[in-house]
């Protein structure tokens, strides 16, 4: 009878915990002064943020971090049985993927208004919150003569020095910036290109931290994992540099981290719109380094918003991601 | 309990299969046949073999070493040959990198996924070795044998199951693996599954080539049944061990093996103490115990509960070998390549078209492991239970006692100690484990694994240092009790010699 009761000890000790911790987490019903959001964006990042809105509003927030595409792949998989009022979104392109599926909500023009046309949905399907810059980081000592276009790394002096992240969705909106701006056949080859010079690399903090350990000379990222690691090696260790292109270069695109609402629930409304506040756009500013779309002054030391030479297209217009992919995949990139 | 076991663990099959109608025929030809996806699975393929022939060899050779050798030292050696499976593959990868900064490519993921799924092939082989007669051999020797013939003909066939079975975690574990090959930038299938997702939003395109996957498995898993032949070691523990001499084969050995060591865990254990150092300060604690205890609590249901799905599965295959029990038993194998998102992904749709009352709660992240693990459960625990004689069982049922009483008073007892080491192995494998806690874990729920994603994520690996050092000293927990629990057998025969 001893092992009999074992068996039902063990049994209780795989319920007990199951039955403890689905209490306290299943039923998150939202009312209006609470809101459940999935973001892509870190925790490390925007969890201070996000305390300040529930002191600023009084609104609760449960949120679920993830990578944003995947939290975007299981918000289609939930399909009908939605769990989230918003998305906090790490790119566009995710944000573009469940509005073409009709999940999400439009936003009312008192938030669409505050943001440039170029740095939303043209159907009010999400709205962009900060904007992130495509530069180049150099290692100043193996790179003397600064390249001026995106077009100059398909030199093959380049060869095995630069390092690329083709999976990552800022690098594949280049790739749709160069296509819209200098045609197809020109991102064809640049990507042909990068398949015989470049490293390729999983994430763009990676890139940067081997472009600092010498690994490679220069790689294509965003411009604020730079200023991360400032933050956390201190300003006189970086080895390396920033560098932007020419004025209108396809390299210098700005892309944007965004929100879109996907309930009923009006408290998310009102977090998107508090994203574009001053309390919020002055956060980011001043904590990931990124730049404000609402027209707050970036951080000293980093290049001001209105100088970078970006070209001038619709972050709409870069939807045709599936293109771009193709070309991408042709190229043996990805 | 063991039909409805292999019916959550084919939620992944299903849901693939309802994600792939959804696009045409064409679509989806043209998606496998291009030539990328072609390249990719050989790639894959060509890592999961290389890693598994090696993970064989290499945990065999432990193995022996550890139980039949008289090699000094060889209880430490033991205990170092299972410890790294407590780091999990990414975090190797990492403090890989932060040691070499251009550790990368198909050397790279091999070296590091055979180090990582060596130890499986070990346990396997040690358990397999401890019920070993080592009489056996001496008649051959005694026959005139020579000892390789030796190990051909008498060891080999009797640890070869337990080998080939490792072997064959192993390789499945590197099909489905994405954290290691991902950080040492080889390009595998996997990667292309989750490249579906993360660069073009397609579930469909994504489970097209999922489904790929599984039939490389089918393939896998024919030429595992193979290989692995139809032998068991039967009977109880070994009667008598004879150790044997190494010699002038000592002093290599024991050079070879801190090798190993070294490159399974000193070099990731050192990079990641050094960075804790760094990161130790900046820990909040609270969220670090709240991560440990969440850690623990899944670890251990989830171990418990897949051990009692296992269990019941391999009661019925092996006790009562019917074809459909067979099919059972194997069927769980198909979607164990399948990559851990698609499994939580499957289960996100299962549970909100069927049961949405368990979405985002604990019980669906139990059921995920039951889902990605029964395999490594099942392969725990089916060689304790064939091992216990089935003329026991006839013996008890001649006495008058029911099937059940059986099984409660003969098989159990005897394989008691496989249902333990399956536990742990599963809670071992539990506490690892990230895709699909981070996807199905009720909102706000930290595991020490969730919280290694989240600082990592932003690339300060400093940050996430202490809370992959603490993972790998918890999971060393169950891992050391593993190599213990086989080990133990071996105890009464090493006190024999001394005497």
């Amino acid at each position: 009878m001893n092992k009999k009761k074992n068996s039902y000890f063990l049994a209780a000790l795989a319920l007990a915990p199951i039955i403890a911790l689905s209490g306290c987490a299943a039923s998150t019903t939202n009312s209006e002064d609470s809101i459940t959001i999935y973001s892509g964006r870190s925790e490390t990042l925007i969890t201070e943020l996000l305390s300040t809105f529930t002191e600023e509003t009084g609104i609760e927030v449960n949120v679920r971090y993830g990578d944003s595409a995947e939290l975007a792949a299981q918000i289609l998989e939930e399909g009908s049985n939605v769990q989230a009022d918003a998305f906090f979104s790490q790119d566009a392109g995710a944000l573009g993927a469940l509005a073409k599926e009709g999940l999400t909500k439009s936003l009312p023009t008192d938030i669409t208004d505050l943001v440039d046309a170029s740095y939303k949905s043209k159907d009010s399907q999400w709205v962009g919150v900060s904007g992130r810059a495509r530069v180049l980081v150099v290692n100043p000592d193996k790179v003397t003569k600064v390249p001026t276009s995106y077009k100059d790394l398909m030199d093959p002096i380049w060869k095995g020095r630069i390092g690329i992240a083709p999976t990552n969705a800022s690098f594949q909106a280049f790739i749709s910036a160069v296509r819209v701006i200098d045609g197809e056949q020109a991102a064809q080859d640049f990507l042909a290109a990068m398949k015989v010079n470049a490293v390729l690399f999983e994430k763009n903090g990676l890139i940067l931290q081997a472009v600092e350990d010498g690994v490679i000379d220069a790689g294509l990222i965003n411009h604020y994992y730079w200023f991360e690691l400032e933050n956390e090696i201190g300003a006189g260790n970086m080895k390396s540099e920033l560098v932007w292109f020419e004025d209108q270069d396809a390299g210098n695109l700005i892309n944007v981290a965004g929100a879109a609402v996907l309930s009923d629930n009006p408290s998310a409304n009102v977090f998107v719109k508090w994203l574009l506040g001053d309390t919020a756009q002055n956060y980011f500013v001043e904590r990931t380094r990124e730049y404000s779309l609402t027209g707050v002054p970036e951080v000293a030391g980093l290049k001001p918003f209105g100088e970078i030479k970006a070209p001038k297209i619709d972050l709409s217009d870069l939807d045709s991601l599936a293109e771009t992919l193709e070309l991408i995949r042709k190229a043996g990139l990805l | 309990m063991a039909v409805s076991a292999v019916l959550i663990s084919l939620i992944p099959l299903i849901y693939l299969l309802v994600r792939v109608a959804t696009i045409g025929i064409s679509e989806i030809a043209e998606l496998i046949f291009q030539t990328r996806t072609l390249e990719l699975i050989i790639n894959s393929l060509a890592l999961a073999i290389a890693v598994s022939v090696s993970a064989v060899a290499l945990g065999s050779m432990q193995a022996w070493v550890a139980v039949r050798s008289n090699l000094p030292g060889r209880k430490v050696f033991s205990v170092l040959a299972a410890l790294p499976l407590a780091i999990p593959s990414y975090v190797a990868a990492y403090a890989w990198i932060a040691v070499i900064p251009g550790f990368s490519g198909f050397f790279a993921a091999w070296l590091l996924l055979t180090v990582g799924t060596a130890p499986l092939v070990y346990l396997a082989v040690s358990a397999a070795l401890v019920r070993f007669d080592a009489g056996t051999e001496e008649v051959a020797q005694s026959l005139g044998a020579t000892k390789l013939q030796v190990f051909r003909k008498v060891t080999w066939p009797n640890i070869r199951t337990a080998a080939v079975s490792g072997g064959l975690l192993s390789a499945l574990y590197v099909l489905s693996d994405f954290g290691a090959v991902s950080i040492v930038r080889y390009d595998t299938f996997t990667r292309a599954i989750y490249n579906a997702y993360r660069a073009s939003f397609d579930r469909n395109q994504a489970a097209a080539l999922a489904l790929v996957l599984v039939l490389v498995t089918v393939l896998v898993l024919y030429f595992e049944s193979k290989a692995r032949g139809q032998k068991f070691a039967t009977g109880k523990i070994a009667g008598r061990l004879g150790l044997v001499e190494l010699g002038r084969w000592k002093a290599p050995m024991v050079l070879i093996l801190l090798g190993l060591a070294t490159v399974s865990l000193l070099v990731p254990l050192g990079s990641l103490l050094s960075w804790s150092i760094e990161g130790f300060g900046s820990v909040d604690w609270v969220v670090v115990l709240g991560a440990l205890a969440n850690s623990v609590g899944l670890a251990v249901s989830g171990g418990v509960l897949t051990t009692f799905a296992a269990l019941a599965i391999a009661v019925l295959t092996i006790r009562h070998r019917r074809k459909f029990s067979v099919v059972l038993e194997r069927s769980v194998w198909l979607t164990h390549a399948t990559p851990g998102i698609v499994v939580a992904l499957a289960l996100v749709f299962f549970s909100n078209q069927v049961v949405p009352w368990v979405y985002q709660t604990t019980l669906l992240v139990l059921i995920a492991y039951l889902a990605l693990f029964l395999p490594n459960a099942l392969a725990a625990v089916s060689t304790p239970i064939r091992q216990s004689p089935k003329a026991l069982d006839e013996v008890s049922s001649s006495l008058g006692l029911s099937t059940m009483q059986t099984l409660r008073k003969v098989v159990l007892p005897i394989a008691g100690p496989g249902i333990f080491a399956a536990t742990t192995l599963v809670i071992l494998t539990v506490l690892k484990e990230l895709p699909a806690t981070l996807l199905l874990r009720p909102t706000g729920m930290e595991t020490l694994a969730t919280r290694l994603w989240t600082e990592t994520s932003v690339a300060a690996f400093s940050a996430a240092a202490p809370y992959a050092l603490l993972l790998v000293v918890l999971a060393g927990f169950p891992a050391w009790l593993l190599n213990r629990a086989i080990r133990k057998d071996l105890e009464p025969m090493e006190m024999e010699r001394y005497q």
